[in-house]
């Protein structure tokens, strides 16, 4: 469906491009030394050496003399252990044992195509791409092998890192080191490869230990902060009033040149449009930087944001509710009939505040040239998106920027965009010599690509049975696909080009009857901020609206808020108006990513459900709220149900999260320790949205800057979590959002059913529970 | 202006000003980068160090304030990372992007050194002050209790 | 009429003047005390110089007479309401020091508040104490000095503006103000009270922060210990208006002057650190214990203590919530430390219910602490805290202030407290 993640597809090498690499029709297996032992292996977080005189004809992995084998990821790691997933998709058909693999994550050579890590597509993206060259590698060793032990490779098995035949075996380094391997495989050899049966399966879905975690609890890790070049400056920058359009009157560094240590301010003259109206303020240390910083006075021409408010934006994205603009997402006919002829009809609106990534690590980055090459050493999640601005902005071809990529502290989406690269690049220009830029945590908050507060205005037409007939869900927030890659918004049934990042979620499985989705984008939202990609994206908040809304339905149709659900999963799709068919075209599911499509969305509920006890009386004040996602998106669902049992303080109005329950299908579970990792923290991060977080826009710049004001979840809020994965076969999803996306709503709806008020605004504040008890 | 003070066992000077703190000493002047920098304004952890065996926050902690004084930062905590602490932490994979953990081992030691058998408001207000944005909290309390419980064993064997 | 006779009286005002002055002049001039060659160090008993150095520890004498050229060597600003004195340097340097002092003429200026030249000493220097300490006392005191290494070293001009900066008016103050005498003994009091009470009353000096001082800077005697405001900090009541919630018990006293901090009480910081792990490190324990009783006496502590129990009650049963804005504030940025789990109070982890700080009438220790810390050397041995000025915003600390007093105490709000952390903020950059 989307075609930002198809353009991602595309450019991941496919198996032709894995053998386009050979230069010819087929790919030759001959492996060198990628490293020459396991200890020369760098530090987690070290970007790779510059390939010299290695030859690697598979870019995907190499195996040394010694028999270790080194997977390169193109993918950032940012807590998801994604080289630990990955690689050992190929070991388990490379057939090696796991404490000979090692992983490095990769620089930005266009040879990777392209680098982006989000929206929970690694797993599914690489699985097929690396089974394929982990068993191309096991057969040609097994056909090397044999030969070196004198029997027919048919008589050969591998495992374990070796070739076994004759009573005799030989390791991979061995064979390696011999030089024998020489194999090619066609591009319909390479499709018809042997992958192992599941039931073989030794290390995919078993617990391993992930490769990066001892360097995380040691200190030896490297994340981009941790960046250092030899004769590297420090830089700060003065950041303007407004996101766009300011512009530097004046500077007036008088104060800070009594400061030892300060080196200059520079007024960025940025191509690029990246970073307009940006100062940086340049010295011999990072703390001499920041304490610069603030004595270096700016008066800046600020854009027309300056004055604009989060009610502001608010305000306009209701207006543009009530306007036609848009585009149609699912547009099914027979809508208005549906509602002319509905026994009742229930309309809600529910918003949600300004949300940021607070990542842990500030953004930064160290930038220098090396001979006529940029080289950008950062953590980032889409090299690819960035290094045509930082061309732009370095005025060099784009072949002529290189981006190391380290650890991500954090990543969350706020690194899908790389603009923080562009001012280090352009001071390491202005200086000379390698910059290295460091934002404050406050600086860092109002740099921040922001998740776009939004309005939502939902209707539902039922029948005297209690029956959905009909649904509208019109959206409105900043569109952060619209500002930062326009070209990858697909159209809408009305020709209209719509972010799929700022919609997804709306286009539901359940059978609703006709189904109209409407897409707006919130242009003051866009002008006033750079509106961001962010954890779950879209679905983190449609689905706000979406599950909060059945409820309320539920409740209006006098049925539980379950069974009302499950007969709207029915696998059904369309419209019942009979008419065009939408985005939704099957609520049955198809190959290969949605099978069985709204039946396991009902299982996963069935489920959790019964394992949070649905139906059992609570205490006084306590209640049991349900939802229920398929993830991210509809082409490549991942099945997630949860309950909320909340407290509630009359009193105070505090909201107190007992427990969530939460059962997911993502297929095939590739790393069972990592999955219930992302799936507890994504949980965790819906409960802090829902309930902790949240900020406004004042004066076109948000108000909550640091931990002081900014108060996401805590140790002490975790609530009991039971969560669980349907055993599945069928393809694997992903994992790092999807328990983002269902918590917020099953907490209101919890909260409905323990003190009878509905909440339609989050984060959901103590006040407004009491102002709504009130 | 130059501090001297003691990092993991051995003495050090630093030529900074007084008022500068102690985690850009620490990261910058002596090139430890396990300790991290997050909000700058004691209210994450990220920085925690300890300061004569307790944990504070190193970045708001003027290197001033600790000179001559013992300095302890996660490189430091056990010669070959396997502290309990550690190796509970590898053992429950507690690290998501891992940024925060240096902080949360230290203030853990912290916590265990005064509280040997945790409770979990005991856990919940030692380590509040820790966030983690991945949320890996869960496997922190395991692994606070899975290193609380082998502590225990090992010093009353 | 007036207008005819005003030359007359004026005539006669000016005879008057001119009398009183004179009077006042032979009142207030003294004689120079001759310069003397330096002593040789060696002219000291051993026993004598040691005596002068515990004595001059405890009267913290490097507090004011630090600078940057040593310990003894002067220069330290003293930023009074009339101006700034920079305090002399008292090494055994013959030129810049007081090398040529002799010991009659240093014990004139302990006893009396004049130099050796016989000019008035500025009451900066606390001869209003100094003049209860004995002569043997003071001529130890004397003997430390001599042999200790001389500094050649300036201190710079006062500040204090005309007509005040005139020595001679200090004799007015005197006559006004100062009462020499050396210490006298209550029999009716113990051996141990008698000598606390000497050390606290002349060398230590106490009254010199903790007592309150009228408007030409003169302790109030008659309410002695009842605490003061002094550089942004509150020096707290030594008396029963003492507002811990503990009682501060001889006992309590003499940890918290032994080791810089009290589990039940808090921590010495600001001034009072460098008078525990200066001042008080050199005496014995003898000696700390008997100040403790001396002042311990006159705070009522013994019919205080019935309240003990239920304060410390009181303090282990607060809960702190992590939904209220301010609490979670404090919980997040405060509750990695300050937390106890209701086990008893300790230095490590400082129970802020009990803290004298939160139950003063003003906020001043409080955000002193907040804004600046306490460094690895104050407080408790150890035991640090980071400030938090750099990173918190005053409204971040008003916060926390006002969640503490009214969730720590059962004291009424602090008035205006944004206004007085502008205020300290203010003060200590100006000090910086």
């Amino acid at each position: 469906m989307h075609k930002m993640r198809d353009a991602v597809g595309d450019a991941v090498p496919t198996r032709r491009g894995f053998l386009i690499l050979a230069g010819a029709a087929g790919a030759s297996f001959g492996f060198a030394r990628a490293f020459a032992s396991v200890e020369d292996t760098p530090a987690v977080g070290v970007p790779a050496p510059a390939p010299s005189d290695l030859f690697e004809p598979t870019i995907w992995y190499g195996i040394a003399p010694d028999g270790s084998v080194t997977v390169n990821i193109i993918r950032a790691e940012m807590g998801q252990h994604v080289g630990t997933a990955l690689a050992r998709i190929v070991a388990e058909e490379l057939a090696v044992d796991w404490d000979k693999v090692r992983i490095v994550h990769v620089d930005s050579d266009p040879k990777w195509g392209t680098m982006v890590t989000g929206g929970s597509w690694s797993v599914w993206q690489t699985f097929p791409l690396y089974s394929q060259a982990g068993a191309a590698g096991r057969i040609a060793l097994i056909e090397a092998g044999a030969k070196l032990l004198g029997v027919a490779a048919s008589a050969c098995t591998a495992a374990a890192g070796k070739v076994s035949g004759g009573g005799r075996s030989v390791a991979y380094g061995d064979i390696v080191s011999k030089g024998s391997v020489a194999r090619r495989f066609t591009d319909a050899e390479l499709k018809a490869l042997p992958i192992k049966p599941v039931a073989e399966r030794k290390l995919i879905g078993q617990p391993v230990p992930a490769r990066d975690i001892p360097d995380k609890t040691n200190g030896k890790a490297r994340y981009g902060i941790d960046a250092v070049l030899p004769g590297m400056v420090h830089a700060r920058p003065k950041i303007p009033p407004t996101r766009n359009d300011s512009k530097v009157v004046s500077v007036d560094d008088s104060a800070a040149k009594t400061l030892p240590g300060y080196i200059r301010s520079i007024t960025l003259d940025d191509p690029s449009g990246t970073v307009p109206g940006w100062v940086m303020v340049i010295a011999d240390s990072a703390v001499t930087a920041d304490r610069a910083c603030d004595l270096v006075k700016v008066e800046w021409a600020s854009g027309a944001a300056a004055g604009v408010s989060e009610k502001a934006i608010q305000d306009h994205g209701a207006s543009l509710i009530t306007g036609s603009g848009g585009a149609l997402v699912v547009d099914d006919r027979g809508v208005e009939e549906a509602f002319g002829a509905a026994r009742t009809r229930i309309e809600a609106t529910y918003t949600t505040s300004s949300v940021l990534h607070f990542q842990l690590e500030p953004v930064n980055a160290l930038a220098t040239q090396v001979g006529d090459t940029w080289e950008i050493h950062t953590g980032n999640q889409w090299q690819s998106l960035i290094l045509p601005t930082l061309a732009k902005a370095l005025g060099v071809p784009e072949t002529k920027v290189v981006m190391k990529t380290y650890l991500l502290g954090g990543g969350f989406g706020r690194r899908l965009n790389g603009d923080y690269a562009v001012p280090a690049a352009l001071a390491a220009k202005a200086m000379g010599k390698p910059v290295k830029m460091l934002l404050t945590r406050a600086d860092d908050a109002r740099f921040d690509s922001i998740r776009s507060p939004s309005v939502q205005v939902l209707r539902m037409a039922l029948d005297a049975d209690g029956h959905a007939t009909a649904m509208e869900h019109h959206a409105t927030a900043g569109w952060p696909t619209q500002v930062m890659v326009p070209a990858f918004m697909p159209k809408g049934k009305n020709g209209i080009a719509y972010d799929p990042f700022a919609i997804s979620g709306a286009d539901h499985w359940y059978d609703v009857g006709a189904h109209r989705v409407r897409a707006i984008s919130n242009d003051l939202a866009n002008s006033t901020f750079r509106p961001g990609w962010l954890r779950s994206v879209g679905p983190g908040w449609t689905n706000w609206a979406v599950e909060s809304f059945m409820d309320e339905a539920a409740h209006a149709a006098k049925v539980d808020p379950l069974a009302f659900r499950l007969r709207m999963l029915n696998g059904k799709g369309g419209g019942k108006g009979g008419g065009t068919v939408g985005a939704k075209a099957d609520n049955a599911g198809s190959a290969p990513n949605a099978v069985g499509g709204a039946s396991r969305q009902a299982e996963v509920l069935r489920q959790v459900a019964a394992r949070a006890g649905w139906g059992t009386p609570m205490p006084k004040d306590t209640g049991l709220g349900i939802a229920t996602t398929f993830g991210q998106e509809r082409d490549m669902p991942t099945w997630v149900g949860c309950v909320a049992k909340v407290r509630v303080d009359r009193t105070s109005g505090n909201v107190k999260v007992v427990k969530l329950s939460i059962v997911v299908d993502a297929g095939t579970i590739v790393d069972p320790e990592g999955a219930l990792a992302q799936v507890e923290g994504g949980a965790l991060w819906g409960m802090s949205m829902a309930l902790f977080e949240g900020t406004e826009i004042a004066n076109g710049q948000v108000r909550d800057t640091n931990l002081d004001t900014y108060t996401p979840l805590r140790i002490g809020d975790v609530p009991e979590l039971d969560i669980s994965f349907i055993d599945s076969t069928e393809v694997p999803v992903g994992l790092g959002e999807p328990g983002t996306t269902v918590v917020g709503p099953a907490i209101a709806n919890a909260i409905f059913a323990a003190v009878g008020v509905r909440l339609r605004h989050i984060p959901i504040r103590a006040d407004a529970v009491r102002a709504a008890l009130a | 202006m130059s501090t001297s003070f003691e990092l993991n066992g051995s003495p050090v000077t630093v030529d900074v000003p007084a008022d500068s703190p102690l985690l850009w000493a620490i990261r910058d002047s002596l090139g430890l980068t396990g300790t991290k920098f997050g909000c700058g304004i004691g209210m994450c952890g990220a920085c925690t160090v300890h300061v004569e065996g307790r944990a504070t926050r190193s970045c708001i902690t003027a290197i001033g304030q600790v000179a001559g004084a013992k300095v302890t930062t996660i490189e430091g905590l056990d010669p070959a990372g396997a502290h309990p602490l550690q190796t509970a932490w590898i053992e429950a994979q507690v690290p998501q992007c891992g940024y925060c953990q240096s902080g949360q081992i230290m203030q853990a030691v912290t916590l265990l050194a005064d509280f040997p058998d945790p409770s979990d408001a005991d856990i919940d207000a030692v380590m509040n002050g820790n966030l983690c944005r991945c949320m890996a909290y869960v496997r922190i309390r395991k692994a606070i209790k899975a290193a609380a419980a082998g502590m225990r064993s090992a010093a009353h064997a | 009429m007036l207008k005819r006779r005003l030359p007359r009286l004026l005539a006669a005002l000016l005879v008057v003047a001119v009398l009183v002055i004179g009077a006042f002049a032979a009142f207030a001039w003294r004689t120079a005390i001759a310069p003397i060659a330096p002593p040789a160090a060696a002219s000291f008993a051993a026993a004598q110089v040691e005596q002068g150095r515990i004595l001059a520890a405890a009267g913290n004498c490097v507090a004011c007479h630090h600078g940057s050229a040593g310990a003894l060597a002067g220069g330290y600003p003293l930023k009074t309401g009339f101006g700034t004195i920079y305090s002399p340097n008292i090494t055994s340097d013959a030129d810049t020091g007081i090398g040529r002092w002799s010991l009659a003429a240093f014990t004139r200026a302990m006893h009396e508040g004049v130099a050796r030249d016989g000019s008035h000493l500025f009451p900066a220097l606390p001869y209003d104490h100094f003049t209860k300490v004995s002569d043997a006392d003071v001529a130890a005191i004397y003997a430390w000095l001599m042999t200790q290494p001389a500094v050649r070293a300036v201190s710079p001009a006062n500040t204090i503006p005309f007509p005040l900066n005139i020595r001679a008016l200090q004799a007015g103050w005197k006559m006004l103000y100062f009462h020499p005498g050396r210490f006298v003994a209550n029999p009716a009091k113990s051996a141990e009270w008698n000598r606390g009470a000497y050390l606290a009353e002349g060398i230590a000096h106490c009254g010199g922060c903790h007592t309150p001082r009228g408007a030409l800077g003169a302790e109030k005697p008659d309410v002695a210990y009842a605490g003061a405001a002094l550089n942004g900090w509150i020096a707290p009541p030594l008396t029963a208006a003492n507002p811990a919630p503990v009682a501060w018990t001889a006992a309590a006293l003499a940890t918290y002057l032994r080791i810089g901090s009290e589990p039940q009480h808090g921590s010495a910081a600001g001034d009072m650190s460098g008078v525990v792990h200066v001042g008080m490190a050199a005496l014995p324990d003898s000696d700390v214990r008997a100040i403790a009783t001396y002042i311990a006496d006159g705070n009522a502590s013994a019919t205080r203590s019935a309240g003990d129990a239920a304060a410390l009650a009181r303090a282990a049963a607060v809960v702190t919530s992590t939904t209220d804005p301010d609490a979670r504030l404090y919980a997040t940025a405060c509750g990695s430390c300050h937390y106890a789990g209701g086990k008893p109070p300790g230095d490590a982890r400082p129970d802020l219910a009990l803290n004298t700080a939160l139950w003063l009438d003003a906020p001043d220790n409080f955000i002193q602490v907040v804004l600046h810390g306490i460094g690895v050397h104050d407080g408790a041995p150890g035991v640090m805290m980071p400030g938090y000025g750099r990173g918190f915003s005053d409204a971040d600390i008003a916060r926390i202030a006002a969640y503490l007093r009214r969730t720590r105490t059962t004291l009424a709000p602090w008035h205006d407290v944004p206004g007085r952390i502008a205020d300290i903020r203010k003060q200590s950059d100006s000090a910086s």
